[in-house]
């Protein structure tokens, strides 16, 4: 959580996370030069500036596919969730590699010549009117903007002073640009290279990514068909209070396509929204640690009965109205204003419930 | 309502721990970190391996980059920059050396007052099979020096020998000269396309590359149907699949391939 702004806030898994990163990407850019750089059968040698231009190529373009797979996945399996938890970190490397392939790209195929190399860039090759023959290079560049947006406010200070709906609709253009990267690899490299491996394990990443996200909007998709029996007006009958796990929550859907998050800690019963003010992160997939409601993505932590993150920390979440009748679990769907305090709804002994 | 009817109940597959970014990870996902780092690293390796190892041969060709080359003989700028030699090993006595400037901006060699001078250059060899080029500084003190001698066969190198050697129609793709002779592995392809347009742009000779029906690999002097420099409309063709009808000439020991950029047509 962010009371204060710094370049990065580092811890140990932080750390430990991004090393990692670079060790990967160095392990796969030095086999893929080693391997490249072996004379073939032929005699020839590839141009040790090429090939590195592909290899940082292939390098951004896997790093975007785990990245846009991570976020299913991590909801499929609480395994991957350390993968997910320093992701913007792995967006800013995807970044890095992506700048230093194009920019090896625009001086080794661009520069020294008559047109200036971003000129050449986009006239070089002129056929924007055939499909087959449409210059790859353009789309490639459309992308990096896009990326390059994006790790540049990348920071929570653009998260805060954009607003948490510009900064999420703002880094959603990850998907166009990784459909435009798809497009920069189906028109360029698969248009040069004979190697059927190419098409395949484009087509699967891209298959892979679209798949991981029609599952996960499926499942959304399922809790949304839930919603309509929520139609009617006035508070919602959500479950039995024991049905949820202690210091757990299940997550409803609300009339107005928001989803509240119900916690059970002990014998108390609070509802908070279900976004977490940091990245949106799904606070009812998370558990209550230390009193507080903790985000499964990153961490960021709420009190249960106001939704306002512990001292230091100032963020605030909006809270629900919740009680029990009938031993069944009620929340009002009107939110309450980020920080409201409410009363938890208690269970007695009896199961006869108050609150 | 149950949470079983229309409410994700995401605690049913780890209802104990929970990975938290600022916290010492739990036991679980440590057990399972431990396994699975050392799998990404090995997959980060073996999909570099298969990706690398797929790559289409880079193509012939080298940039003698660590060595300076000298050649003397006679300069000429007709279709483009080059330096024919006497050579008694090679056809018909002479090798045909092409010029072309570091970087891709060739035209911009002022070569009009040493032309048909017999000369001695030097700069950096670009050699695929027998064709060779020579890759020079911008200024010509750096690398051309004016020679009072005489050379063999001299007269023979300022006005080779032309035979046209007749009408035809070839398929083929339009190269620059440059990286096609080796500056660049692989200068082929949709991904070079670009490259190619601008190198040509800046005055590096296109040539024609063909392959003869037994497979052998053959590339022609592209230049108009004079004989003079290709005109710049031929540049949204580089490096695409195209035929054009011209003349096959034999200038020296040089074959011109000679057609006008309308005479191209993309396959």
């Amino acid at each position: 959580m962010g009371h204060q702004y710094k370049a990065v806030q580092w811890n140990g898994n932080k750390i430990a996370y991004d090393l990692y990163t670079v060790a990967a990407v160095g392990v796969f850019i030095t086999v893929f030069m080693a391997i490249g750089l072996q004379t073939q059968a032929s005699g020839h040698v590839a141009d040790p500036v090429i090939l590195l231009i592909r290899a940082l190529g292939v390098t951004a373009f896997a790093m975007l596919t785990i990245i846009l797979a991570i976020g299913p996945l991590a909801r499929l399996s609480p395994r991957l969730l350390p993968v997910l938890y320093n992701r913007r970190h792995l967006g800013v490397t995807t970044f890095l590699v992506a700048s230093a392939h194009f920019g090896l790209a625009l001086v080794w195929y661009h520069s020294s010549g008559p047109l200036n190399p971003f000129v050449s860039l986009f006239i070089s090759n002129p056929l924007y009117d055939s499909i087959p023959g449409f210059p790859f290079e353009s789309l490639g560049f459309v992308a990096f903007l896009i990326l390059f947006v994006m790790a540049a406010t990348s920071h929570d200070f653009w998260l805060n002073n954009l607003s948490a709906p510009v900064w999420k609709a703002l880094h959603m253009l990850v998907y166009p640009a990784y459909a435009l990267l798809v497009m920069h690899i189906v028109l360029g490299a698969l248009m040069t290279e004979k190697s059927m491996l190419y098409p395949v394990m484009t087509g699967g990443a891209f298959l892979m990514v679209s798949g991981l996200h029609l599952y996960a909007g499926l499942r959304e998709w399922r809790a949304d068909n839930g919603m309509k029996l929520f139609k009617a007006k006035g508070w919602i009958d959500i479950c039995a209070p024991m049905d949820i796990p202690d210091m757990r929550a299940v997550i409803a859907p609300l009339p107005k396509g928001d989803r509240v998050a119900v916690f059970r800690y002990g014998d108390k019963i609070s509802a908070v929204t279900n976004a977490c003010r940091h990245q949106n992160g799904p606070l009812g997939e998370g558990r209550v640690i230390d009193g507080c409601i903790t985000c499964p993505w990153h961490g960021w932590q709420y009190r249960p009965d106001d939704g306002i993150s512990p001292p230091p920390f100032t963020e605030k979440i909006a809270t629900y109205n919740v009680k029990i009748e009938n031993d069944r679990v009620f929340v009002d769907p009107k939110p309450n204003p980020p920080g409201t305090r409410t009363s938890p709804a208690i269970i007695s002994m009896e199961g006869t419930p108050s609150g | 309502m149950t949470a079983s009817n229309g409410i994700i109940d995401p605690q049913k597959k780890n209802p104990d721990e929970m990975f938290i970014g600022w916290a010492p990870a739990p036991s679980v996902d440590r057990r399972f970190l431990l396994a699975a780092l050392p799998a990404g690293l090995a997959a980060s390796a073996g999909a570099s391996w298969l990706i690398a190892n797929e790559l289409d041969d880079p193509g012939a060709g080298a940039w003698l980059t660590n060595a300076t080359h000298q050649v003397t003989g006679v300069l000429a700028n007709h279709p483009y920059p080059m330096i024919r030699l006497a050579d008694p090993k090679a056809p018909f006595g002479m090798r045909t050396v092409l010029v072309v400037a570091q970087g891709k901006c060739t035209s911009d060699l002022t070569l009009s007052e040493v032309t048909g001078q017999i000369v001695k250059a030097s700069g950096v060899l670009v050699q695929r099979k027998e064709r060779q080029m020579l890759e020079v500084p911008l200024f010509l003190g750096d690398w051309l020096s004016v020679l009072d001698a005489n050379v063999e066969n001299a007269q023979a190198l300022s006005a080779p020998e032309t035979e046209s050697l007749g009408q035809a129609q070839l398929a083929g793709t339009i190269m620059d000269s440059k990286c096609f002779f080796g500056v660049m592995k692989p200068s082929l392809g949709k991904t070079h396309k670009a490259c190619a347009s601008l190198c040509i742009r800046g005055g590096i000779p296109p040539s024609f590359w063909a392959r003869t029906r037994d497979g052998r690999e053959s590339v022609l002097l592209m230049t108009d149907a004079q004989g003079g420099p290709m005109p710049m409309d031929i540049l949204p063709l580089v490096a695409d699949p195209v035929t054009a009808q011209g003349e096959i000439v034999r200038v020296g020991d040089i074959l011109q391939f000679r057609a006008d950029p309308g005479d191209y047509q993309r396959i």
